[in-house]
């Protein structure tokens, strides 16, 4: 048996490289989400059925497939349709839509916790129905879950791990040149996974910062 | 003018408004008063066109609220004040004001925070422009929203028992700004349950009792015994409040 | 390599790569729950050390990419150790531990529930701990706990699909290759989705079942 981290020291600099993509993928992906999430909560509360159904069959549907079969979908089809784009967009693109389904259901709830007393005043003030989505109800609700839409961020860096499959070298991708280089597996990994581990411990703390300091104006004053 | 013309409103099996005749013209103060669950908070839900009528025609300056293309034309008459006060918990105070003069009346920013600034003034909050909603107590609240609802030049001011939601001291506070901005000839259709208040400041008052408009009547001649007194359910419900 | 149409052997192909999933699921499911709960146990009991390197350990496996503790077994472990490690192996530890960490959170929140409350009046009576957890704090936990198990398994089963990267022949596998074959990604890629999705649909309706009898049971026995 032997372990020694020194080997890696050469190699942090490729790796750092790939946390980089890493981080822009996630980055990316998550207002990529938001969007998303934010359409298809408008949609699921809307008053079309129809909206409403199309909305529910991509939340199921992207939540109940597991996310390598959703990227190789998007990854092989796209060229099939005639759409080239690469690795990196696929990924982005592939991850902004499954973190989607998981960021309306948070936006959602968001939505219907907003007292209507507020909306209505917003719309006796003559605001249209868009100018109050955009201004007033996502604001809002973009507040309250900001939480939950942590959570989806964590998720997401750690999904963007498969990403490595489609030949995307974010940084589980660059550790497994490091590994071939190397043919020290045992060490890069423990470091890979320390790594995500403190990656997301660091963007959980983020989080409830960003938290408090988004709800600190609509907490009550005490006293 | 505001008109109110023959308004019918139910929830389902439940009528709410049943024919509903009032007429305000401009510099009128007019106090809707009446028990609770009598429709008065609903009347003004259906002059700001948040309820859809059943039947009658309500118009602000000509404009029907029933008509999707003139509500807007309507909305921009008329400022409401919510019981609850309903701001904007995201944004500051100054945000709350200007939010609409500068998206519905494109009001140059300059220009919407000056009169938000002059307004904030005549409340006694200059000093709490940036503060936010949470951060005031109820009564600065409901003159940040009486403020909100002024800051659009409304010609008809639509007060939904504004002061039901604050302590004594708190309701004194909002009802001086009220009597301020009546001496000053704004039109008020004003909700509420202070009497003595409405006594004051109104040119006529109205009452509604299950729905129906049963007296409209200059504020003398609703007080007196031989009129608005002379109805049994008037003289119940004023000798009623008097106890409280 | 040359290009070909289906033909219906490769269904069979597909249900044997979707049984490879669920067989590994149900047996990773089975020994993480139980691990799972052994460490919730070491938690209740507050032993020194262990209890400290359980929520050390779940942490860091919560919090890190399935993929890479899936490297780190099949590629790390074998370096280190000097062993063999099989795909099969190494899949069938990596995921039990991964749903053991999981399992593990769920238990102790569930438990610490119930305990706050309830522990203390019981203490009175003079009643040992081993007493309190098994007439009072596991029935009511379970309840608790039944639903998030559920999601959580429903979740698990979907990671089973990375195990492909490791070179298992699951569905996921099946359908690289036969994307490679035919070269009908679409078709391809939305079938291995829908079989996922299925599976995943079958996990959620029992694990419903399972619920309400679960609810109907201790509603009844409430009485």
């Amino acid at each position: 048996m032997h372990f020694d981290l020194s080997i890696l020291l050469p190699h942090l600099g490729f790796l750092a490289r790939g946390a980089e993509l890493t981080a822009a993928a996630c980055a990316l992906s998550l207002v990529g989400s938001v969007v998303m999430g934010a359409l298809v909560a408008i949609a699921r509360t809307s008053a079309s059925s129809t909206l409403r159904r199309i909305a529910f069959i991509y939340v199921d549907l992207f939540r109940n497939v597991p996310f390598i079969v959703q990227l190789f979908f998007f990854y092989y089809g796209l060229p099939e349709l005639g759409i080239y784009i690469d690795a990196f967009t696929t990924g982005v693109v592939a991850l902004s839509i499954a973190g989607g389904a998981y960021a309306s259901d948070t936006i959602r709830a968001g939505i219907l916790a907003i007292d209507q007393g507020i909306i209505d005043a917003a719309e006796v003030s003559g605001l249209s129905r868009r100018k109050i989505f955009t201004r007033i109800v996502l604001p809002i609700a973009l507040r309250t879950s900001v939480r939950p839409l942590g959570s989806v961020l964590i998720n997401m860096i750690l999904t963007s791990s498969i990403l490595s499959t489609i030949t995307l070298n974010e940084l589980t991708g660059s550790a497994q040149i490091v590994v071939s280089q190397t043919y020290r597996p045992f060490e890069v990994y423990v470091v890979l996974l320390c790594a995500y581990a403190a990656l997301t411990y660091l963007v959980s703390l983020a989080v409830t910062l960003l938290h408090r300091h988004l709800n600190r104006d609509m907490m009550e004053a005490v006293g | 003018m505001l008109k109110v013309e023959n308004v019918r409103k139910a929830f389902s099996e439940v009528t709410v408004l049943d024919g509903v005749d009032l007429t305000i013209a401009p510099g009128e103060v007019v106090s809707i008063l009446g028990s609770s669950g009598s429709g008065k908070s609903t009347l003004i839900r259906c002059i700001n066109g948040l309820e859809r009528l059943n039947a009658g025609r309500i118009t602000v300056d000509d404009f029907d609220v029933s008509k999707p293309k003139e509500l807007a034309e309507a909305r921009k008459r008329s400022g409401t004040v919510f019981q609850l006060f309903n701001l904007y918990p995201h944004m500051s105070v100054l945000q709350n004001i200007t939010l609409a003069p500068i998206e519905v009346l494109k009001t140059p920013r300059p220009e919407a925070e000056a009169i938000a600034r002059k307004l904030l003034e005549s409340v006694g909050l200059a000093d709490r422009a940036d503060a936010y909603p949470a951060q005031l107590s109820g009564g600065q609240r409901q003159r940040v929203g009486i403020c909100r609802a002024l800051a659009m030049q409304p010609r008809y001011l639509l007060l939904d028992e504004v002061t039901s939601a604050l302590d004594p001291e708190m309701t004194a506070e909002v009802l001086a700004i009220l009597a301020k901005l009546a001496a000053q000839g704004t039109t008020m259709l004003f909700v509420t349950h202070e009497i003595e208040f409405a006594r004051e400041i109104s040119d006529r008052i109205v009452f509604l009792d299950k729905g129906r408009l049963v007296v409209d009547l200059p504020t003398d001649r609703f007080f007196a015994a031989d009129g608005g007194r002379a109805q049994p359910r008037v003289a119940q419900f004023l000798s009623r409040m008097r106890k409280d | 390599m040359r290009f070909s149409d289906f033909t219906s052997y490769d269904l069979i192909l597909l249900a044997q790569g979707l049984g490879t999933n669920i067989a590994l699921f149900l047996v990773t499911s089975l020994i993480g729950l139980l691990i799972g709960l052994g460490w919730a146990l070491v938690r209740f009991y507050r032993v020194p050390v262990l209890a400290q390197i359980v929520t050390f350990l779940s942490e860091l496996l919560k919090n890190s990419p399935v993929l890479v503790q899936l490297f780190l077994v099949f590629f790390g472990l074998p370096a280190l150790l000097h062993i063999r490690v099989t795909p099969v192996t190494a899949a069938t530890i990596t995921l039990s531990a991964n749903t053991a960490a999981f399992v593990y959170v769920i238990a102790v929140s569930a438990i610490e529930s119930i305990e706050r409350e309830q522990v203390e009046a019981a203490r009175v009576f003079g009643i040992t701990r081993w007493q309190v957890l098994r007439h009072i704090v596991t029935p009511q936990a379970a309840a608790f706990a039944v639903g998030p198990l559920v999601a959580l398994l429903v979740n698990q089963l979907q990671v089973t699909s990375l195990i492909s990267v490791i070179g298992v022949v699951d569905l996921t596998k099946i359908g690289h290759i036969l994307n490679m074959r035919t070269l009908k990604p679409f078709v391809v890629w939305t079938v291995v989705g829908l079989l996922y999705y299925g599976a995943a649909k079958l996990v959620a309706l029992l694990g419903e079942r399972f619920e309400n009898r679960l609810r109907a049971h201790s509603a009844w026995r409430g009485l």
